[in-house]
């Protein structure tokens, strides 16, 4: 603000305008002519345009070039791999679609209908978690622009239009239109209005779903609840798939032998469909006996698509107008003061040699075991990670009966392996959950190193606590004696992993901390420097899984099973000095990196 | 003449809480009101009521005679708000984000490019083309929030502590801005904790405490309000301190001398 003069003066009008406004009334009158739609429609989409642009020059400019180039690197690797989750399900969709209207099986199409909409509102609720963490875009922000209600609820329909359910859900309809009309050309126009009002359909009901758990979520409670909630309907999946009957285990045959049988089983649920979008879809296609019948049909699936439109714009409407989605109130009024008695309290120097002294008493450093209670707290208030540690467990059981039942030598590592895989990508972000907090490691009289170990205590005590409950349920579980030399080779590896894993997580969690938002599940969008450590994160993981292949392979060709142990044995000695080495060096880490540390973790 | 702003018996609860209760205020068009309160005492909750980014749970608001409930987009074009956290867009430079502003509230791209420039230059953000604002120091980000709020020119401006981290020549600067945009006609709503720019700028104030609005009125009628036991006149500081230091059983609610850390060197 040097040149103060030159500055434009902000009372006056610059240009020859029209006549002052007069301040004391609304200008309604004026107001009345609308901003128009396409104003608002193309701001919103260059702000989107803006904001993904300079997502890229961020990474750039802040000089994480590399990270930049990994992460574009990674993105041209994931491109085939996205491709196939896009055209698998439309190429299915299509053949399937043209061999049952083919095939004169017209209810199998309901069947189809049906599987699609299933998969686009499992991957919708799924991708409303992400979206809520990951999006640098939060629609609701809009409100304090002077939008009509209408255009809000257009504005939150297309906003979510470049959704991976959507765009799936989509294609996959589009390419069953396509089969639908190769089979029978007639169908063609029918088939392509029904499945785009059935596309509209299961959007708005994506929508919808999206915006009522929005509201029922809003609680940390009820959000811990829809976890425990969703990992036990993924866990019952893999038990269904466990105890799934035997010929569908075991399939023989020919594969359309085999294919013709889950359609046939799938059928069974035909009757039920009928009385759901799907069925209505499928009705409306197929020309009926009675001409009102059809119509009748395609009112009904177009009664649901009103019914879901409805369901979501009056919840959106809520919004609107100003509601309040969080724990309660946003503060509450300060309580007045409890009254001491008071008490006669040591001077400062005092405290200070008092703390020294009972520190060489005590197993543990007054840092250490302030930041110990500090993670147990935090451990204790977030269910999500206990029932995130737990889960694993369930899979361990299905596996120990399952697939590494046949496989013995892998049977104990590759179980406790898996229950590890979780808790040992925490490693590599443990100040994230501090997020601002980190400031006061840097401003207090205490040893970084200190802070570290405390960490890495909590770290390795719910390891201890996962392998234990682990190595347990195989113990249990497993139908052959487990050797006590692959109980020694399985322990020795687990220790290799664990502070291999231990070692480089700590230098990224120093070096490419991510900040953790309390009361949300997942992260917020990665930096360039996190997708590194993420591909780090994979790379060390799966390398140590993989570590054990070459190793059992190279006991069963020597025919020595204590060859893995005089191998894992010393690679886990080395693993614990590297580790020590790090610790030793910790303090001087840390403060290196203190710039990058506490921008990332304490910046918006 | 019709009130700028006028609420009648506003309320909003939050579960068992209630942050906001039975708060009838009435401002004029044209004032510069300072509405005062200690932490949590319900005035941002207030502002977010006002500006309808809250729904009241009971009561009425009228913004310059119309109900904001029924024509709350007509309204919103005549209002401006710098909101408790800005609501900026952090992955945007000032000038976009400013175009970006200046599109929703219907400004034509002539008025808004011509707006943005100035604006950027009057705040002393012109150089600052590159950065974006996420990488803004506080004060450079709470500036821009400014600029976001008037460049539809509202004729009613609310403000949720608009000097707070703001260098002192940039709140000088503000200041005057504020104060031509009073003479024209505009009105200002403004929450603060520094006592002493409310006093030098606003000509009306009003005393939110436990959800309550305790007092109203010019500074002025606050002052003969209180009794003075010297021949000074009374600050805002100590009027303030007067009205909500003390509380409903006239004990006062600052902290009684055994209870003060005694062991702070």
């Amino acid at each position: 603000m040097a040149q103060l003069d030159d500055r434009p003066d902000l009372s006056r009008p610059a240009r020859p305008g029209p006549a002052r406004p007069d301040f004391t009334r609304p200008d309604l009158a004026s107001s009345a002519y609308a901003i128009p739609a396409s104003t608002q429609l193309l701001a919103i989409a260059w702000l989107r345009w803006r904001i993904f642009v300079n997502g890229f020059r961020r990474q750039a400019g802040s000089g994480k070039v590399a990270g930049l180039v990994v992460s574009i690197v990674l993105r041209v690797m994931l491109w085939p791999i996205v491709a196939l989750w896009v055209v698998g399900p439309a190429v299915g969709s299509g053949f399937l679609a043209w061999m049952a209207v083919d095939g004169h099986h017209p209810q199998r199409l309901s069947v189809l209908f049906g599987g699609i909409a299933l998969i686009w509102q499992l991957i919708a609720i799924n991708g409303t978690g992400i979206a809520a963490t990951v999006s640098s875009f939060d629609p609701s922000t809009l409100l304090r622009f002077p939008l009509r209600f209408g255009r809000y609820l257009v504005l939150r329909l297309l906003l979510g239009l470049m959704t991976a359910s959507t765009i799936v859900g989509c294609l996959a309809l589009f390419a069953a239109a396509i089969g639908i009309t190769v089979a029978q050309p007639s169908l063609a126009a029918a088939a392509f209005v029904v499945l785009a009002i059935f596309a509209a359909m299961n959007i708005f009901l994506s929508r919808m779903i999206a915006v009522w758990m929005e509201r029922w979520l809003s609680t940390r409670r009820a959000r811990e609840i829809f976890t425990a909630l969703m990992a036990l309907v993924f866990v019952s999946f893999q038990l269904l798939n466990f105890h799934r009957p035997l010929k569908f285990r075991h399939p023989t045959g020919h594969p359309s032998a085999r294919a013709n049988s889950w359609l046939n089983f799938l059928s069974g649920t035909h009757p039920f469909l009928n009385w759901l979008p799907p069925g209505f879809a499928t009705n409306s296609i197929f020309p009926l006996e009675h001409p009102l019948a059809r119509l009748a049909q395609f009112a009904a699936l177009l009664a649901w698509t009103g019914l879901f439109l409805a369901a979501f714009a009056f919840r959106l409407h809520k919004q609107f107008l100003g509601e309040y989605l969080s724990e309660g109130a946003p503060r509450s009024a300060p309580k007045a003061p409890r009254s001491h008695p008071p008490a006669s309290t040591p001077a400062p120097a005092a405290v200070f040699n008092q703390q020294l002294t009972t520190s060489n008493q005590q197993l543990l450093s007054p840092t250490i075991a302030a930041c110990l209670r500090k993670e147990w707290v935090y451990l204790r208030g977030n269910t999500n990670q206990l029932i995130q540690m737990f889960t694993p467990l369930v899979f361990v059981f299905i596996f120990a009966r399952g697939i590494l039942a046949r496989h013995p030598a892998y049977l104990l590592s590759g179980a406790v392996g898996y229950a590890l895989l979780g808790l040992l990508g925490t490693l590599y972000n443990v100040f994230g959950a501090d997020a601002a907090g980190v400031q006061l490691y840097l401003l207090a009289p205490v040893r970084l190193r200190d802070v570290i170990v405390a960490k890495n205590i909590a770290s390795l005590a719910l390891l201890l606590v996962e392998t234990a409950l682990a190595w347990t349920i195989v113990m249990l579980l497993a139908t052959a004696p487990i050797t006590l030399s692959s109980q020694f080779s399985a322990a020795f590896w687990i220790v290799f992993v664990v502070f291999a894993n231990l070692t480089l997580g700590t230098m990224r969690s120093i070096q490419a901390p991510r900040k953790i938002l309390p009361g949300q599940a997942r992260q917020l969008r990665s930096t360039s420097t996190s997708r590194t450590s993420a591909l780090i994160v994979l790379a060390t993981l799966f390398g140590c899984i993989l570590l054990q292949v070459p190793v059992a392979l190279l006991s069963g060709y020597f025919h020595n099973p204590w060859l893995a142990v005089w191998i894992f044995a010393p690679l886990a000695a080395a693993a614990v000095a590297v580790y020590a080495l790090m610790l030793a060096n910790a303090d001087r880490l840390i403060l290196t990196h203190r710039d990058l540390f506490a921008a990332d973790l304490c910046g918006d | 003449m019709t009130p700028a702003i006028e609420t009648t018996s506003l309320t909003r609860r939050f579960g068992d809480f209630t942050a906001v209760e039975n708060v009838n205020l009435t401002v004029e068009a044209g004032q510069f009101f300072g509405f005062l309160g200690p932490n949590g005492a319900g005035k941002s909750t207030t502002i977010k009521m006002l500006t309808g980014l809250l729904a009241p749970t009971s009561g009425t608001i009228r913004i310059l005679g119309t109900d904001l409930t029924e024509n709350s987009a007509d309204l919103k074009r005549q209002i401006g708000v710098v909101p408790e956290g800005m609501a900026l867009f952090g992955r945007l430079t000032a000038s976009e984000y400013l175009r970006f502003v200046g599109r929703m509230y219907g400004l034509d791209q002539a008025t808004t490019e011509q707006r943005t420039e100035e604006l950027l230059e009057f705040m002393n953000l012109a150089g600052e083309d590159k950065k974006l604002v996420t990488d803004f120091s506080h004060g450079m980000q709470k500036k821009l929030a400014l600029a976001a709020a008037v460049i539809h020119g509202p004729k009613v401006l609310f403000l949720d502590e608009p000097f707070e981290g703001v260098d002192a020549i940039a709140a000088g600067t503000l200041k005057q801005m504020l104060q031509r945009m009073i003479a024209r006609g505009a009105t200002i709503f403004l929450t603060s904790h520094v006592l002493e720019i409310v006093e030098r700028l606003c000509t009306h104030i009003g005393i939110i405490h436990r959800g309550r609005l305790v007092a109203q009125g010019s500074i002025e009628q606050l002052r003969a309000g209180v009794a003075s036991s010297g021949a000074a006149p009374l600050t805002l500081e100590q009027i303030f301190l007067e009205i909500v230091g003390a509380d409903r059983d006239g004990s006062l609610a600052a902290t009684p001398p055994e209870q003060e850390l005694s062991w702070l060197s």
